[in-house]
């Protein structure tokens, strides 16, 4: 992307200190959000939806993503289908957004019929010696990372995805997230950009104020503390909660289960992180009370003691317990507007009522959810009044937050910005 | 309840009695219940197993027949049980699911049909069923049990998915102590039971030929929906079993998956009403045409496109009504369940009335 001239983008860019959150412009005007859609959600690999969001052969859902249009599909096979929702006639879309249950791909304009697997079957009135071939819907590069769908839309995929791939299928299997169900899913849209409401889940510096509900199972301090303004007594317990650390992790490691952190958040195409987290307090599930909310647990999963193993990208966030599982997607819908899509997984068999209580199962990412679309929205409007200025990131617990916004502005300058 | 015990020799007369009280209902699977039945007079039955009983329904005012095979053992004389399968837009079986409970009074005809044992005993048998079909045969091998005699039956049962194969736990009981039974369970795919040790699939020529490999030795009796009966006749026939050997229980009284439809040569001459309810018009379909067709040419409009099954584009809903539909893809078995059907590659099996 060298033929690029430098864009007035790139003032923006350059404007950014080390160690502070980012120019107001980067966040709000309407020309970095569309370059930003080109270099994250069209040039970087994305989480898009998992494997039982389409269980039955014929199951469809169409995923919007600025003017992209995708349709994540069960073909006749079992298999899964990611297709571009533009027809190969005159480019009508094919399918509405949401979920459907196609047997064929119709386009509603001019009936042109595709197989499941996207191939043109049937062209009405375009001539005996009409060539179908080469006429197929344009297949889209995907991923299922232990039951996450991935895709990319670039011609040339960060290959660096081989190390997330690495992490996480081995730690997701136990989970067997593909044969999941989800068991309720919610779309708040925040009044805020993009790159806030990611930032704004890289850090646990707002949960004690924030996130009462959260903060009974989550530990606010597994994201960094500064050991200075605690209380001797609040240092002695992150201390000790340290030490729990080291000896959890060897614990779940000799067990079989991969635990340690393992991070790619610099200096790489593809940003991620994930680790087996402590679940405080009765240390099952993130609950009102710690405790499982189903009965019958993910997977294979025997244990209700392997904590939460968390998984960051840089449009997803995802929390694997035994009993069940929160998996977080991000779309940006214009600047100030984005779509954060939450879905709650439980076994498959796991009925409500019976196996899973469905307020237990959402109360506390519902109440976490509306919570940090507020304070997004807050954030997003301080940035757009002149008086912001970019502040500085704790050093102790906003770290991932300053290689987020490294991460970023090398993204974007290694995409000709 | 029964007024009061009958004498040991007062035993249904098929030509007087009609009269039958409900004595318990059973769920079998999540759409299949068995529906138990005695005389008023609690007179004794005496059928042979394989055989069904005609009921007369009265259903929003019309007097409906309909056939049951019984599925319970002939050597059980008090009671007798017909196991009927909920059918989508079936009008007379999700009645029967919806409204029957023990002490309601009923009329049936019976016993009738033929479908039973051949005479010759010692004969090696394959009793071969799909969905409710496993009635007759059900009451067939009942019989050998209770009978002790000595069996050498292979019993195939093939359904949707391993949690519509009916009476499964009962068969694995009888297997267990019947010598001489081996039992072969088909679902179509595991839906609902991951862990599924067996095959799964439609019944085929190399399926059968592994599961049965003496199979021209056996007398086959099979019964089951339409298509399926038609793929083990072929099966069988290619194999290599005797016509004489191939007995199958007949279109119009078998306890089918769909009991509603009648015999399709006689659909074909007859005309029937299909109304579109949106649009409140009606008109006449003969048997041998298609809705589609009959409703451009009656000015009834209905989207469409490829008309022959493949797009889908034409997909309605049927609120009403039985058809034969042989489409190309362009519907899905579970919106088929859901009361959905082509027009386009659809003929009337009974008046119909359409979501139009």
């Amino acid at each position: 992307m060298l033929n690029k001239l430098p864009s007035s983008i790139s003032a923006l860019l350059d404007a950014r200190a080390n160690g502070h959150s980012l120019p107001a412009g980067l966040y709000v005007r309407e020309d970095v959000f569309e370059a930003d859609i080109d270099v994250f959600f069209h040039n970087h690999w994305i989480c898009v939806g998992l494997d039982c969001d389409v269980p039955e052969p014929g199951d469809a859902t169409v995923i919007d993503i600025g003017k992209t249009s995708l349709i994540l599909l069960r073909d006749d096979d079992g298999e899964i289908r990611v297709l571009h929702n533009v027809c190969r006639h005159r480019g009508s879309r094919l399918l509405d957004p949401g979920k459907t249950i196609v047997s064929k791909l119709v386009c509603p304009y001019h009936t042109w019929t595709y197989e499941l697997t996207g191939e043109l079957s049937y062209a009405p009135h375009m001539g005996k010696d009409f060539d179908k071939e080469c006429r197929s819907l344009k297949p889209v590069t995907f991923k299922s990372i232990g039951g996450l769908i991935y895709v990319c839309l670039s011609d040339n995929p960060p290959e660096d995805i081989a190390i997330l791939e690495q992490a996480m299928v081995e730690r997701l299997a136990p989970y067997d997230i593909r044969n999941a169900k989800v068991a309720f899913q919610t779309d708040v849209i925040e009044d805020g950009n993009w790159k806030l409401t990611m930032e704004n889940n890289r850090e646990c510096y707002h949960c004690s104020a924030n996130h009462p509900e959260l903060c009974v199972s989550f530990v606010d301090l597994d994201f960094g503390f500064d050991p200075e303004t605690l209380s001797p007594e609040d240092r002695e317990q992150a201390e000790e909660h340290l030490r729990l650390y080291e000896e959890r992790t060897k614990a779940w490691e000799s067990d079989g289960f991969p635990s340690a952190a393992v991070e790619q958040l610099a200096d790489c195409a593809t940003n991620f992180r994930t680790q087996r987290l402590i679940i405080a307090g009765a240390g099952e599930s993130q609950t009102h009370d710690a405790t499982a909310a189903s009965s019958k647990l993910l997977g294979h999963m025997t244990r209700k003691d392997l904590g939460d193993t968390h998984l960051w990208g840089h449009n997803s966030w995802n929390h694997f317990m035994g009993d069940h599982a929160v998996v977080a997607t991000v779309i940006p819908l214009s600047a100030g507007k984005t779509l954060v899509r939450t879905k709650w997984l439980v076994h498959k068999d796991a009925v409500e009522g019976v196996d899973y209580d469905l307020d237990k199962l959402t109360d506390v990412w519902v109440a976490t959810t509306d919570q940090d679309a507020d304070l997004v929205a807050r954030s997003h409007a301080g940035t757009l009044d002149p008086a912001y200025q970019p502040g500085p990131y704790s050093r102790f617990s906003e770290t991932n937050l300053d290689k987020f916004a490294s991460w970023y502005i090398d993204r974007m300058r290694a995409h000709g910005y | 309840m029964p007024a009061a015990r009958a004498a040991l020799h007062d035993v249904w007369n098929p030509e007087e009695d009609d009269a039958l009280v409900c004595l318990d209902v059973q769920q079998e699977t999540h759409d299949v219940k068995t529906f138990t039945f005695a005389s008023r007079e609690g007179k004794r039955f005496v059928f042979k197993a394989g055989q069904y009983f005609l009921f007369d329904l009265e259903h929003n005012g019309d007097a409906e027949n309909r056939c049951y095979s019984i599925s319970s053992s002939p050597h059980r004389t008090n009671a007798f049980s017909v196991t009927v399968k909920r059918v989508p837009g079936g009008k007379i079986s999700n009645w029967l699911h919806d409204t029957l409970v023990p002490g309601a009074t009923i009329k049936a005809n019976g016993p009738l049909g033929h479908f039973v044992r051949p005479e010759t005993s010692g004969r090696k048998l394959l009793l071969l069923s799909g969905g409710s079909g496993i009635t007759p045969v059900m009451s067939i091998l009942r019989e050998l049990a209770d009978s002790c005699e000595p069996a050498d039956v292979v019993f195939m049962h093939a359904g949707r998915t391993p949690q519509d194969l009916i009476f499964r736990d009962e068969l694995a009981c009888i297997a267990r102590r019947l010598k001489g039974l081996r039992l072969h369970f088909l679902p179509e795919t595991v839906a609902g039971e991951p862990s599924w040790p067996g095959l799964t699939g439609r019944i085929s020529k190399d399926y059968m030929r592994l599961a049965v490999p003496d199979i021209t030795e056996r007398t086959v009796m099979c019964c089951g929906p339409a298509p399926f009966m038609a793929a083990a006749r072929t099966i069988a026939a290619e194999l290599g079993v005797p016509g004489a050997n191939y007995l199958e229980e007949s279109f119009d009284a078998a306890v089918i998956d769909e009991p509603e439809i009648p015999a399709v040569q006689e659909a074909a001459a007859r005309v029937f009403q299909v109304t579109f309810s949106k649009q409140a018009r009606s008109i006449d379909v003969s048997g041998d045409q298609s809705v589609l067709s009959c409703a451009k040419k009656s000015g009834v409009r209905i989207p469409s496109s490829c008309a022959n099954g493949v797009c889908g584009t034409c997909k309605s809903k049927l609120t009403s009504g039985t058809v034969d539909m042989n489409h190309n893809g362009g519907i899905r078995q579970r919106e088929i369940d859901a009361g959905f059907f082509l027009p386009c590659c659809s003929k009337p099996l009974s008046d119909l009335v359409i979501e139009r």
